[in-house]
């Protein structure tokens, strides 16, 4: 136990020092208690001192390895010491330097080298002289600094090389990217393969840019296209589809990595978050520039897309219930939340690992710690949560409230007179009033003079198993002009039997503040039961009351199902007016419409539904009206001042820094400390959309060109850094890029470029030779057949089949079973319709949670950036596509089509049609005979369950 | 008419061996990453080790990095936070300082939740169990039984004191959503044993799934191939059930998929769909059939447990029967769950902060039995020699009650794990809280020690263990973690 109570004292000072550390613990040798005397011979660099560090100290403080940011091989950083202890060497003073007492063993808590032989007295005497001969090292025997800033490619300014020139015979050259291509391939002794048939290119162009394939009229119609244009017109006509955006705005999705749920265990939803989502769809659409995409992102508060800064907040949080009460648990989930802001911005915009200089510069590129707090500095007035949006639109629509509120009183006023009274004897007649629903009750009885009226609910829906709740109760006076004199505004006051705890949300004032719903009720605080008593400002006639749980029937919990109203009369006592003893009996039956009140005649009958109709009416209209759209797009505010944090450590700050970015590359960007919040988010954007930045416009065009060929140039799309990999066509990137910025960093330039090249349009069958070069076709002898993403089976399987609603925008279709647990469980949803068979863009993306069909295929799950997703295949997907019900009942839905379009009762038409839906070729005569076997045994649908599980038909040909 | 071989097509791929090692690969993560490697200078001995998957098998049993000790991992997992101070950790001077105020705390003592009361003394008794007389607690009366053969860990540290986020910790290294599980990592870097099973299962409580939910079976930024099955005795692998014409849909379409195939000979990916129906199909079969308790003997249900009345009882119970099942058939990795967050803190799991003890008294029965049956069962078939079992949760409780409240708040700065099986010591406790249960004090232990040493014993260096992603070469330990070579046997 001796040495373990050493090692625990060593490992916790380690500990604390190194908190959010990379270095590694330390096992600790036998402690020395003085320093040996330094040798008294004159001691050369070369011969004495070099091979000692180099076999000491190089592993861990070397080229490979800088634990702590100190190397012996360079002498700057020797001398000059690493990120703690200060100077590590003292010319002249031996016994004062750091390096002396490590490796001789003085400090309990820090003794070198940590593992394997230490230097004998000796040696340690040899280095103390050389040290206190004036510590001598020649340049020439110190490592040469790399400075990745003039080195590495990444970091040099974009200059348009030459095009190669294309001499072998043979090579179809449509534009310089073959040029480049055909290229490289010389160099290893490839051709570029011939050009694909042109069924193949118009699915793939169908694929690759919109996201499904085209129908069989669209294939037979390209193929009729004899214009010498025809491919360019297509291309022209994909780009110009709204399908386009969808499909490329999912790629910028995976990179952020957006999310519809706050992630973390409550997972709840972030409601407002989709309009981001729309943004990206529609900046594909409308080809923004590329500067212009990124200053809206960053700062769309001052563009007029205020959707686009949901950006900045896309990651997953912790809400405040799940953040510790102590300082620490807060400032780390504060600086957690910025990292994601550096981070996801730094990997999108410049496809850097920003975040590896949170605790120290960066190992590998030139980002100092100091800018990384730069960057933090920039975002630190962005708060995760909604803001409202303030359109014109919305301006406009709030100008009609008043004259929409007057409406809509009247036409209310009107429908309370088709209410029977209630039976103030609490007894069921012939004919009982409606039941109870959560949305909104009327009691009608007849007129009474009081100044208090009482609301007792006496049981609630589902068996009392909460706490009763009411959104709004309202107290009319009789006659002609009607008033609710319950509301506080009019001076009515409330009191009740006790109000709820749980949630602060569901205050009393609540009952009579004018508005609905249920963030805007009142709870008890008894399980079933409560009372409520309004005092009116007067004694009033009154003969209506209107209560409901919720008018936006959100919840149905929590309703009064018995209850009862007594006015004060006016000796004290309390006088019942209504129960719910007349009514039927609750039915928890989900209706949304309005229950017709009994005892209506005809022509009253007709009266009430015109009523009932126009209530409705405006009430959509009042709800549009009030509801000012709320975004989750960020929360802007003037930040306190930004600290650098000793190694990431969010208690331990050192000095201020003022806004930047990253001070190595591009042109220099510095604030000053107090700059407005605003104005640092702008400045950022410039500075990445700024032609001398290197980075954006690299890492914009490698993206694109890894959505066309299923790989970047690229192939560490997030990491241009030294740490990434090499491009495969360094010279096309930049080629690329120029040509971009010079078109107005036009996306849509640079994919019609792609698309229109030999390159793109090769064929993609395998040829021996060039598979045994290049199997991963990363030189491009052939167009790289790839699976389909998850989202574009999703898309496929409804185009095929026939269901696909392309309706746009919008709120998204949830494939989960409705549940509001506050820690959400994401079960699938038993039933599919309609509802959920909008493109797959549109499905709300729940963190981590996936859909139970699709998910599998690698579908990114928004925790971490996904801006390569894997490509695997696994028997769960198998399963998933080949028993699911969702799949199940689109084969249903595939076969109706199949015998509507083809005959129902011509089976090999019916074979021939899937055929052309689904692989845009007719079945070959094998397998017709093989497919109507199938569905002769098994029935059509199986047969079409076997078509969309085809690889033909989930394969990018 | 289903032929549970490989197909023809998918069979003449597998055989071209050589053709297949220079090819790169169908997945693209991975081919990227031995692209990497190549390409950098890394030092010999600590270079990244990423497995050779085989694109067209990517469960393909691997080598691992030296000897294994452990061939299989079961993790059991008690979700909510089970207090050590009640369970594990006997700390007589708190009994001794119950109702005292925590010395050296600020006055207004903030943790989790917020302000904290006094000291509280260990609310069950604690009795010297074994040969070995370890101090364990009468809250697990069956386990306690066990305690000759389980290695403590009493200094277990977390780095967030929040239950989604250390949960994520425990099971993938990382607080943040979105990293790979344990599990996952295992399996990439080890594949498969069981050819019609998956390799990493996770079995969570009847009751339903942890707080960080399925993110501890995520196969996060690795490919999907990787990631845990979730499915226990009550609720099966979605999609498993085949609709009507299975078998006959199953044949025209590895017909048709064949013919597709000549087209691309020698694509990986294709060959690897069609391989992908028949393993499927195969696990239509066994994991009905491993999920079937029906032929488990009267005595064994009973010494589980999973004949108790009580659907709580009996619900984990088969759960701790499947496990068993899962490992005999060779399963990687199994991860079984104590306690579902879907129905409140504390109601169903072990995050006891209002009644504690209340809480504790109707969770320790339903979950103490049927545990100890899997262990002392494991031994007795002789799978404890090759499977490690490891016991956690995501952080212990503090030596204080909230204040107005009868429970402990949460504390990530001290709590208890156990080993037992494959490659640990027996009777052996390693590090310590203090005095108070606090905070670890003597050879304090992160997660990322504990996954070093999960990953020692299944024979892999944890620094070198790697899979790179967006500009990091990642790990399941970070940069951090020390194998703790004091527990191992």
């Amino acid at each position: 136990m001796k040495t373990h109570t050493v090692a625990a004292v060593y490992h916790r000072r380690i500990k604390t020092l190194l908190r959010v550390s990379c270095c590694s613990a330390l096992v600790i040798p036998v402690l020395a208690t003085e320093l040996p005397p330094p040798s008294n011979r004159p001691v050369d660099f070369v011969k004495d001192i070099q091979p000692l560090l180099h076999d000491t100290c190089l592993k861990c403080h070397g080229p490979e390895k800088q634990k702590n940011n100190y190397r012996v091989d360079v002498k700057s950083i020797a001398l000059k010491g690493g990120d703690t202890h200060g100077v590590a060497i003292v010319p002249g003073r031996s016994a004062e330097s750091p390096l002396i007492k490590f490796v001789a063993g003085l400090d309990e808590d820090m003794v070198m080298p940590p593992k394997g032989e230490r230097l004998t007295a000796d040696q340690i005497g040899l280095l103390r002289a050389w040290i206190d001969q004036g510590a001598v090292w020649p340049d020439s025997a110190s490592t040469p600094l790399e400075d990745p800033r003039k080195t590495h490619w990444a970091f040099q300014p974009v200059v348009r090389p030459p095009v190669p020139a294309v001499t072998a015979a043979g090579i179809s050259v449509r534009n310089p990217i073959d040029a480049f291509i055909a290229a490289r391939l010389a160099e290893k002794g490839l051709a570029p393969s011939p050009e694909a048939d042109r069924r193949t290119l118009v699915r793939r162009l169908y694929l690759i840019l919109n996201g499904m394939p085209p129908t069989p009229e669209q294939v037979a119609a390209f193929i009729a296209d004899t214009r010498p244009d025809a491919y360019e017109r297509l291309v022209d006509a994909l780009l110009a589809s709204p399908r386009y955006g969808e499909s490329w705005a999912r790629h910028w999705l995976d990179v952020i990595p957006f999310g519809e749920t706050h992630g973390f265990e409550v997972n709840t939803p972030r409601e407002n978050a989709w309009p981001y989502r729309d943004y990206v769809i529609e900046a594909f659409n409308k080809d923004t520039p590329y500067p212009q995409f990124i200053l809206d992102q960053l700062a769309g508060d001052t563009t007029g897309a205020d959707a686009a800064t949901g950006f900045i907040v896309a990651a997953a949080a912790l809400l405040p219930g799940q953040i510790g009460k102590d300082e620490e648990s807060k400032l780390k989930a504060r600086q957690d939340e910025l990292n994601d802001m550096i981070a996801g911005t730094g990997g999108a915009f410049l496809g850097l690992t920003l975040h590896c200089a949170r605790c120290h510069d960066h190992k590998f590129d030139p980002v100092a710690q100091t800018d990384y707090y730069a960057m933090q500095a920039i975002f630190a007035g962005v708060r995760h949560g909604e803001r409202p949006l303030t359109t014109s639109e919305s301006k406009e629509r709030e100008k009609e409230l008043p004259a929409l509120r007057t409406q809509y009183e009247a036409v209310s006023f009107r429908l309370l007179d088709f209410e029977p009274l209630a039976s103030d004897e609490g007894t069921t007649p012939q004919r009982p009033r409606v039941p109870v629903n959560a949305r909104l009750n009327v009691d009608r009885f007849a007129p009474v003079k009081t100044q208090r009226l009482r609301f007792t609910a006496l049981a609630t829906s589902e068996n009392n198993r909460y706490e009763p709740c009411l959104d709004e109760l309202e107290i009319f006076t009789a006659g002609p002009d009607r008033r609710n004199i319950a509301l506080a505004s009019a001076g009515a006051r409330v009191s009740s039997s006790g109000n709820y705890r749980g949630n602060t949300k569901h205050r009393l004032e609540n009952l009579n503040d004018g508005l609905y719903g249920n963030d805007h009720s009142w709870i008890s605080n008894t399980v079933g039961q409560g009372w409520v008593e309004v005092k009116f400002a007067q004694p009033e006639t009154i003969d209506v009351v209107r209560w409901g749980r919720d008018r936006d029937l959100k919840f149905r919990d929590r309703l009064a199902v018995q209850y009862r109203v007594e006015v004060a009369d006016a000796g004290g006592g309390w006088q019942t007016v209504a129960t719910s003893g007349d009514r039927a009996p609750y039915r928890d039956d989900k209706s949304e419409s309005t229950p017709i009140p009994p005892g209506l005649d005809d022509a009253r009958l007709v009266a009430w539904h015109a009523a009932s109709g126009e209530a409705k009416e405006l009430e959509k209209k009042l709800r549009e009206a009030t509801q000012t759209p709320m975004l989750y797009a960020g929360r802007f505010e003037q930040p306190a001042p930004t600290f650098k944090l000793y190694r990431g450590d969010a208690m331990q700050r050192r000095e201020q820094v003022s806004p930047g970015a990253v001070a190595a590359i591009g042109s220099p960007l510095q604030l000053p400390e107090n700059a407005p919040e605003q104005e640092r988010r702008l400045a950022l954007a410039r500075w990445l959309g700024d032609r001398r930045n290197p980075l954006p416009a690299r890492v914009l065009v490698n993206r694109i060109w890894q959505h066309q060929f299923g790989e970047g140039i690229v192939s560490t799309p997030n990491d241009f850094g030294r740490n990434g990999a090499r491009p495969s066509h360094p010279e096309l990137l930049d080629w690329l890029a120029d040509e971009f910025m010079s078109h107005g960093w036009s996306i849509k330039y640079l994919q019609r470029l792609i698309v229109t090249s030999a390159t793109w349009r090769q064929a993609s069958a395998p040829v021996p030779m060039a598979m045994q070069k290049d199997a991963a076709t990363r030189l491009l002898w052939r167009f790289p057949p790839r699976r389909l993403e998850a989202e574009a089976i999703h898309d496929s399987m409804l185009s095929v089949t026939g269901v696909l609603d392309l309706r746009m925008g919008g709120p998204g279709y949830s494939v989960f079973a409705p549940n509001f647990n506050y820690v959400r469980v994401y079960d699938p949803k038993v039933e599919y319709g309609p509802a959920e068979w909008r493109r797959m863009i549109y499905q709300t993306k729940v963190r981590m949670a996936q859909d139970s069909t699709f998910g599998a295929f690698d579908c990114p799950d928004a925790g971490q950036s996904s801006p390569h997703r894997a490509r695997s295949t696994t028997a769960l997907q198998a399963l998933n596509l080949f028993n699911s019900g969702f799949v199940s009942q689109q084969a249903g839905l595939f076969a109706a089509r199949l015998q509507r379009e083809a005959g129902d009762g011509n089976l090999d038409a019916q074979i021939k049609r899937g055929f052309q839906l689904t692989v845009l070729r007719e079945p070959a005569e094998d397998e017709t005979r093989l497919c109507a076997q199938l569905a002769r045994e098994q029935g059509l649908p199986v047969l079409c369950r076997v078509l969309l599980n085809a690889n033909e038909f989930l394969f990018i040909p | 008419m289903n032929d549970p071989a490989l197909s023809h097509a998918g069979r003449r791929l597998l055989n071209r061996r050589a053709f297949l090692e220079q090819a790169g690969t169908g997945l693209a993560g991975i081919a990227l990453a031995s692209l990497l490697s190549r390409q950098r200078l890394m030092a010999a001995d600590h270079s990244p080790i990423r497995p050779v998957i085989r694109p067209e098998n990517p469960l393909a049993a691997r080598m691992p990095h030296f000897a294994p000790k452990a061939k299989r991992v079961l993790v059991i997992f008690c979700s909510g936070a089970c207090s050590h101070l009640e369970s594990w950790d006997w700390k007589p001077e708190l009994a001794r300082m119950d109702g005292q105020p925590m010395p050296g705390a600020a006055e207004n003592f903030l943790t989790f939740q917020g302000e904290n009361g006094n000291l509280v003394r260990p609310l069950y008794e604690f009795k010297p169990r074994g040969q070995s007389g370890k101090m364990i607690s009468e809250m697990f009366p069956h386990l306690a039984e066990l305690a000759d053969d389980l290695c403590f860990i009493h200094s277990m540290t977390a780095k967030s004191n929040t239950h989604g986020p250390a949960e994520n910790q425990m099971s993938t290294g990382f607080t943040l959503d979105g990293f790979p599980s344990m599990g996952s990592w295992a399996s990439y870097a080890l594949g498969s044993e069981a050819d019609d099973l998956p390799a990493f299962v996770a079995i969570p409580d009847p009751r339903g799934v942890p707080q960080a939910g399925v993110n501890h079976w995520s196969n996060g930024f690795l490919p999907a191939v990787f990631q845990g099955t979730a499915f226990n005795v009550k609720k099966p692998i979605y999609n498993l059930t085949a609709p009507a014409g299975d078998a006959a849909a199953r044949d025209v379409l590895k017909k048709l998929n064949e013919r597709h195939l000549e087209k691309y000979p020698g694509d990986f990916e294709l060959s690897a769909r069609i391989a992908s129906y028949e393993l499927a199909a195969k696990m239509q079969l066994s994991v009905p059939e491993v999920s079937d308790l029906s032929k488990e003997s009267a005595s064994t249900l009973a010494a589980y447990g999973a004949d108790d009345p009580d659907p709580l009882k009996s619900g984990f119970a088969k759960n701790c029967l499947l496990a068993r099942r899962l490992l005999e058939r060779d399963v990687r990795f199994v991860q079984l769950f104590n306690g579902a967050y879907a129905m409140g803190e504390g109601v169903g799991n072990w995050d006891g902060h209002r009644k504690l003890k209340e809480q504790y008294d109707i969770h320790a029965p339903i979950f103490d039995k049927p545990a100890a049956a899997l262990i002392s069962d494991l031994k007795q078939r002789g799978l404890l020699d090759d499977t490690l079992v490891v016991w956690c949760t995501e952080f212990g409780r503090m030596p204080t009650f909230q204040k107005g409240a009868s429970g402990r708040d949460h504390n990530p700065n001290g709590f208890t794990a156990w080993f037992t099986g494959a490659g640990v010591k027996r009777a052996f406790s390693y590090g310590a809280t203090d005095e108070l249960g606090h905070k670890a004090v003597e050879n304090v232990a992160t997660i990322y020690d504990l996954h070093a040493t999960i990953l020692h014993l299944l024979g892999l260096d944890h620094e070198r263990l790697s899979y790179y992603h967006n500009g990091i070469e990642r790990r399941l330990t970070d940069v951090h973690g020390h194998v703790i070579h004091d527990v191992l046997s």
